[in-house]
């Protein structure tokens, strides 16, 4: 599949969100874009609150959590952080 | 903003004696209390007087009447914590509308589980028209495509709808209120069908006699509304009692469970309740407390139910919130289901946690609760929490298999008799034979025993291992195992399979989130030794990939389809390269050595 092309303020919250994730990185493998949060990362649903305390804390947004059952990978994460910070 | 009033200065408290739902409304709308929502950093967001969702839901009701759907169709509500699902469901009550509360998903990535989800919940209840908001609409409609629903919209599109013609029809008390979907298992969902005697008797018990409601109580939760510990618990019963509510949507108390004790210490809160993992969760961030000032000493219930009751983590709780104003005393074990309405029984207010400890082995292989001297420290012993007796006007028992009542401090099933039992579930007689016996009793397919009329609960029944004559509750196991470094609260399944030779062994299915070979050797000898350890059993262990197993509508590890998956070879393996599956069974000198 070809990777989507990303604006540049997409590019650097993925950037952001991998700095963030290290925390959770236990196996310490390679973040990018298209890592898959739950099946690579293996974050669980109790880190996962915490990621999201931080992120709304940092970007200084709130984010519905009816949203994230549709984010599988750090992009899919940083556009939602995206379309929040735009109000959206 | 300003936010409803704690209590009525003029309108006299009454708790619960009303037939219906909406004539419970009609009267808490007289007074000045009500609802109030707060955002996900714990500012009031929304407030809405008892008086104001009567009138929008009065309006909302004529305006549903021009569908001219037939009385008792089902409307299904996405149940997020918001004005919304409080206006739609008291609307349809006063139309004769069956509203159907339906699920969230806070998991990441599980949009597709969660859509299959709300599938077989609407495919069982057959709604005529389903609401949700604007940002859940696409998922719930993906669910209800090609069902027959007339209408699915937003609350916006509801509202549009023209009010001229409409009539009210509200239901009488002998009709049905709502259809609460938390048993069963993800793909067969069971939905208790309620009905408003079973609501408003129970409401009143709950009130009345668990709580013993009072002018001045103010309640807090985070309990999701489609659940029935929220939504009997903490939208009904305090209606019913004109008490007002100050609500956290579910994702904002598992993002910051501090919010929940800051606005019980805001807000001067009486009431609120949480299963165990929700005072643990608090626990987790015990430390960023002390930077909030919270005083918790207005809270004289902190009431504990939902799952089974983990008393060192209360007593965590309460050594960590103590000098927040916390008082230990408050803690209020209960005893309930859905099929029941919602509570059977609380223990006494005002007494904490109470713990009977009991001989483990004796536990185990006689069925007999036998409680350990206080010099038997050198025993195995296992804790239960009291959780009081059953409300008035409820009996229970404990029964052995063939139905015969079993004297106090043995194990049996708890069986329930009482005015808010349901007739059934909605359009499933199968599950609702399982459930209701032919003396009109209900077996809730819990284990426990009784002591001078004091509940205990043990277990889950139908999990039930039994194992060379030994009784093994399979969350004992699956707490054990989850206490390893290396694996997480929610990840292990245990259960039995049947043996070439009648016997049942033990199985556990640990779902494992790191790829060493060796690490995952370790994991499989450390599981094989702590089962050992704890039941005195040898066991089958199998590690899944991560996101394996399967979980109940109400967020329960479902045991019964990861059996019925390792039975179809349904689970797939991951092989560590040893043999895990050892001689099954329990060795002669074992077993003299546990029975002491």
């Amino acid at each position: 599949m070809e990777p989507e092309v990303e604006s540049p303020e997409i590019d650097s919250i993925v950037s952001d969100l991998c700095d963030m994730l290290q925390r959770y990185n236990k196996e310490q493998i390679a973040l990018g874009a298209e890592t898959s949060l739950s099946s690579e990362l293996n974050i669980d649903s109790v880190e996962v609150m915490d990621l999201i305390m931080e992120i709304e804390d940092k970007f200084d947004i709130d984010i519905p959590i009816n949203l994230i059952s549709d984010v599988e990978t750090v992009a899919d994460l940083a556009r939602l952080v995206h379309e929040r910070m735009k109000g959206g | 903003m300003e936010l409803t009033a704690t209590s009525n200065p003029v309108l006299p408290f009454r708790v619960g004696t009303f037939e219906t739902i909406w004539e419970g409304l009609d009267y808490a709308a007289r007074g000045e209390t009500g609802c109030n929502f707060f955002s996900s950093r714990g500012a009031p967001a929304r407030s809405l007087p008892y008086s104001e969702i009567r009138e929008r839901a009065l309006d909302l009701a004529l305006r549903l009447s021009t569908l001219d759907l037939p009385r008792g169709s089902r409307f299904a509500i996405v149940a997020e914590t918001s004005p919304h699902f409080l206006i739609f469901f008291y609307a349809c009550q006063y139309v004769g509308l069956i509203p159907v509360p339906l699920p969230l998903s806070i998991n990441l990535g599980g949009h597709d589980a969660h859509v299959a989800r709300l599938r077989a919940m609407l495919a069982a209840a057959q709604p005529a028209a389903a609401v949700a908001s604007r940002e859940l609409l696409p998922t719930l409609a993906q669910a209800a495509a090609g069902l027959g629903a007339r209408l699915i919209g937003t609350p916006e599109d509801f509202d549009a709808l023209p009010a001229a013609g409409g009539a009210l029809a509200p239901f009488n008390k002998d009709e049905p209120c709502y259809i609460q979907y938390s048993s069963g298992s993800t793909m067969d969902p069971k939905g208790v069908m309620v009905s408003q005697r079973a609501i408003t008797t129970n409401a009143r018990a709950i009130g009345r006699d668990g709580l013993r409601l009072r002018a001045g109580d103010r309640a807090a939760s985070w309990l999701p509304l489609y659940h029935d510990m929220g939504l009997v618990g903490f939208c009904i019963t305090p209606m019913l009692a004109q008490v007002s509510i100050d609500y956290l949507a579910t994702s904002t108390f598992a993002v910051r469970p501090l919010t929940w004790l800051q606005l019980i210490s805001e807000r001067r809160c009486t009431i609120a309740f949480s299963p165990t993992f929700g005072y643990e969760l608090c626990l987790r961030r015990a430390a960023k407390a002390n930077a909030m000032n919270l005083d918790l000493s207005s809270w004289r219930v902190a009431g504990i139910g939902g799952e089974m009751i983990r008393p060192d983590v209360l007593e965590q709780f309460a050594a960590a919130f103590g000098p927040h104003g916390f008082d230990r005393r408050a803690f209020l074990p209960s005893y309930g289901l859905a099929e029941a309405t919602l509570a059977v029984s609380f223990a006494p207010l005002g007494e904490g946690v109470v713990v009977d400890s009991v001989d483990r082995d004796k536990y185990e292989f006689t069925r007999r609760a036998v409680p350990v001297k206080s010099n038997g420290a050198a025993q195995r012993t296992r804790s239960f929490v009291a959780c009081g007796s059953v409300l008035p006007e409820y009996a229970v028992e404990i029964r052995d298999d063939n139905g015969r009542t079993l004297p106090d401090r043995t194990i049996g099933r708890i069986c329930i008799q009482g005015p808010s039992l349901m007739e059934g579930y909605y359009r499933n007689p199968a599950a609702t034979r399982q459930m209701k016996l032919a003396d009109g009793w209900l077996d809730t397919g819990d284990m426990g025993y009784a002591v001078g009329g004091t509940l205990f609960v043990t277990g889950r029944r139908k999990d039930m291992i039994i194992c060379n004559g030994r009784n093994i509750w399979p969350q004992d196991l699956e707490w054990a195992v989850e206490s390893l470094a290396d694996v997480r609260t929610g990840s292990v399944a245990a259960f039995s399979v049947d043996d070439d030779d009648g016997d049942e062994r033990v199985v556990i299915v640990v779902e494992c989130y790191f790829a060493e070979p060796a690490r995952q050797r370790a994991l499989v000898q450390d599981i094989s030794a702590i089962i050992h350890r704890t039941a005195g059993v040898h066991c089958e262990v199998m590690l899944v990939p991560a996101r394996t197993l399967i979980f109940t509508s109400s967020g329960k590890l479902s045991r019964a389809a990861a059996k019925a998956r390792y039975l179809n070879d349904g689970l797939r393996a991951i092989d560590v390269g040893i043999d895990a599956t050892p001689a099954y069974g329990f060795d002669a000198e074992q077993r003299i050595a546990a029975a002491g």
